[in-house]
């Protein structure tokens, strides 16, 4: 290969790598998440295991995309009914624990406090624990995900 | 050229006004040496356009900032390549801006009349340490917060004004929210747009001046 043919190649082998950083800042700009999340209910209780007033904690699965998840929640029986709390801890997401004695939700990693309303009291939270969709039929509870 | 570069240059006329930069006679003798300037100019470009990607998915606020990272490195497709690309390009265009400055000095290259040349070669040297240490704090982690903490306050030694400059750079007395938005202003439009205007220059000189003959 004479000296000019292989510059010439070097150019070309650049202008093909071009084009591959082309196609792949176009798969780079098309969204990953292109697919459309919706609410899926899953059931994870009798209504008649709910205390009669309180803080109930659950543990339920279901799958997104083949993979199974396993999630919890908190289902807080008041005076207005029923309440179903994510445990995730808005500050840094931690999973937060119900303290019966003191009534109150308490994050172990930064000592976030919220009340059984799930509203802060204390700590560096900067909003109320998140309120999960549910609904009730026929003495079944479901929780709603999105999947 | 191509077919498609002729049909374009019979339009534009970009090769009859560069023709006696295109046909200019170089010197045998330069070694690989004389590649550091167009290395950096290089990693210029591949900044520029990584950048460009990457402000596709970067939220410059307080809050969205360090999640909209770790989104692009962890979810977005090939988003961890083009990050990697411009934090890696980020590194090597300063070292290429460093060898190539070894090179001019010890060639006597920034002799009159290319002392200019040498003056311009500083300035952009400088707004790109700044573009560094701008971006620096984008991703919004311990440690960008704290080497911003740390870097603006040095500001406060100047005399007299120092903490009014140390004010100016963190749009207030406190790194926050309002810091990241003024390191996001400079670092994807101040800086880039004026580096761009100097190299513009920088290369008009060396264009007209010629390379330097080696020592």
């Amino acid at each position: 290969m004479t000296r000019r043919a292989f510059l010439i190649n070097i150019i070309k082998s650049f202008f093909a790598l071009l084009a591959a950083g082309v196609f792949a800042a176009l798969w780079y700009i098309y969204p990953s998440t292109a697919k459309k999340r919706r609410l899926q209910y899953v059931f994870v209780l009798d209504d008649d295991e709910l205390p009669k007033r309180g803080v109930r904690k659950v543990e339920f699965k279901y799958s997104v995309d083949d993979s199974e998840i396993l999630n919890r929640a908190f289902l807080v029986v008041g005076e207005k009914g029923l309440n179903v709390f994510s445990p995730v801890c808005t500050h840094l997401g931690c999973y937060v624990n119900w303290d019966n004695n003191r009534k109150e939700f308490l994050c172990p990693c930064h000592g976030g406090r919220y009340n059984v309303y799930g509203q802060v009291i204390a700590g560096p939270p900067p909003k109320s624990l998140n309120r999960l969709p549910f609904k009730i039929e026929s003495g079944k509870i479901y929780l709603g995900v999105t999947v | 050229m191509g077919k498609v570069l002729d049909w374009l240059d019979y339009r534009f006329g970009l090769k009859r006004s560069h023709y006696r930069f295109l046909q200019r006679r170089v010197p045998s003798d330069l070694g690989y040496t004389y590649c550091f300037g167009g290395m950096a100019f290089t990693y210029f470009l591949m900044l520029a356009c990584s950048g460009l990607l990457l402000s596709l998915y970067y939220v410059p606020s307080e809050k969205e900032a360090f999640r909209s990272v770790v989104m692009i490195t962890d979810e977005v497709t090939l988003g961890w390549v083009i990050r990697g690309l411009h934090k890696w390009s980020a590194s090597l265009f300063i070292i290429s801006i460093i060898l190539h400055t070894i090179r001019v000095f010890v060639s006597k290259a920034y002799r009159p009349p290319r002392d200019l040349n040498w003056m311009i070669g500083v300035m952009t040297f400088v707004l790109v340490m700044f573009s560094g240490f701008t971006g620096y704090l984008l991703p919004w982690d311990q440690k960008a917060y704290w080497a911003t903490e740390v870097g603006t306050a040095m500001a406060r030694s100047v005399p007299f004004i120092g903490d009014n400059i140390m004010n100016v750079f963190r749009g207030g007395p406190e790194v926050s929210g309002a810091t990241l938005v003024r390191f996001y202003s400079l670092h994807i439009l101040y800086l880039p747009l004026s580096i761009a205007v100097l190299l513009w220059t920088h290369f008009h000189m060396v264009k007209r001046q010629g390379i330097s003959r080696n020592l």
